[in-house]
């Protein structure tokens, strides 16, 4: 028996076929013997089941119980949404989180930097200023040695005119 | 996320370890005073050549003197964050100055008591600064300041 004629018995006996045709069924399952005995078991589990089914009432009417159970499926789908956060936390947010990057960005730099011997943050490494002479500072980082020229007059309060005077020491 | 105040204490907890680097509670720095010319001899018998550690800094510099003669030496001590001058010719005296021991700041005056050049760096013990000028007859002065201690 295939699983139409199956189907087709189940309708049968719920009394979902048209006149016409459950007539028809009717003979057909009278001269098979398969159809017969799917018959006798479905009447067997219905009547089964109805005897013990309790009778249930409801206390609303049925349009109203399916509209609540409709309603509670649909909020038990409808996706979890994130929470959203407060005002303040995403202000908060807004500010700190470019904050604590800047943050990182700024130790990492003075951490950096702090590796020259005697640099401040925002303060150069070295500093030249002059009363009335220009100057340039030449510095070797591999020899440890800065060297600062003076474009200073040779003939002036610092080094006098005569070779002999120059630099003199006593 | 790193919070505000942490940039804050990290800045104090280095500055503090910068500031306890050194030790005791004075700097010395020897400072010599050198004349840099093309003669192979100095017209004062007191000159004596440079020393060899000197000498070789200021080779690799492409300066176009050939011999440099040490004029005079001395020995500054700088009380930590304090400051001491001391006269190194007639012409010239030089003041150093520490800077919370993170720099030092040299001061050189002219035989006026008028200070010509005020130069701040960190000079940390085999470091050398060497601050300098013409001096006549296309000779050259160098003033080389370095600390011992």
């Amino acid at each position: 028996m295939n699983e139409e004629l199956q189907l087709k018995v189940q309708a049968y006996l719920d009394g979902e076929l048209p006149a016409g045709e459950g007539r028809e069924m009717a003979d057909s399952i009278a001269r098979n013997a398969d159809a017969r005995a799917l018959l006798a078991e479905l009447k067997n589990t219905r009547g089964a089941l109805k005897a013990f089914e309790a009778e249930i009432k409801l206390p609303e009417s049925r349009d109203f119980y399916w509209s609540k159970i409709e309603r509670e499926i649909g909020r038990l789908e409808k996706p979890h949404s994130i929470e959203e956060p407060a005002w303040f936390a995403v202000g908060l947010r807004r500010i700190f989180a470019p904050a604590g990057a800047l943050a990182a960005l700024l130790i990492a730099a003075i951490l950096i930097f702090r590796q020259t011997p005697g640099f401040a943050a925002g303060e150069p490494e070295s500093e030249t200023a002059f009363a009335n002479a220009d100057a340039f500072t030449y510095r070797d980082y591999s020899a440890g040695m800065t060297l600062v020229w003076l474009s200073y007059p040779a003939e002036n309060g610092f080094a006098d005119f005569l070779p002999s005077d120059t630099l003199k020491y006593e | 996320m790193l919070p505000l105040f942490m940039i804050g204490w990290c800045l104090h907890a280095h500055e503090v370890e910068v500031v306890e680097v050194g030790e005791g509670s004075e700097l010395k720095f020897e400072v010599q005073l050198i004349w840099g010319t093309n003669d192979k001899k100095s017209p004062d018998p007191k000159h004596k050549p440079v020393e060899l550690e000197i000498r070789k800094k200021l080779e690799d510099i492409p300066l176009k003197w050939q011999h440099y003669f040490e004029v005079s030496r001395k020995q500054i001590t700088v009380p930590k964050g304090g400051k001491a001058k001391e006269l190194l010719s007639e012409k010239c005296s030089i003041e150093i100055k520490d800077i919370e021991g993170r720099k030092v700041e040299v001061k050189l005056f002219d035989k006026h008591g008028k200070a010509v050049i005020e130069h701040k760096q960190p000079l940390p013990k085999g470091e050398l600064l060497l601050v300098s000028g013409n001096a006549p007859d296309k000779t050259a002065w160098f003033i080389a300041v370095k600390q011992i201690k």
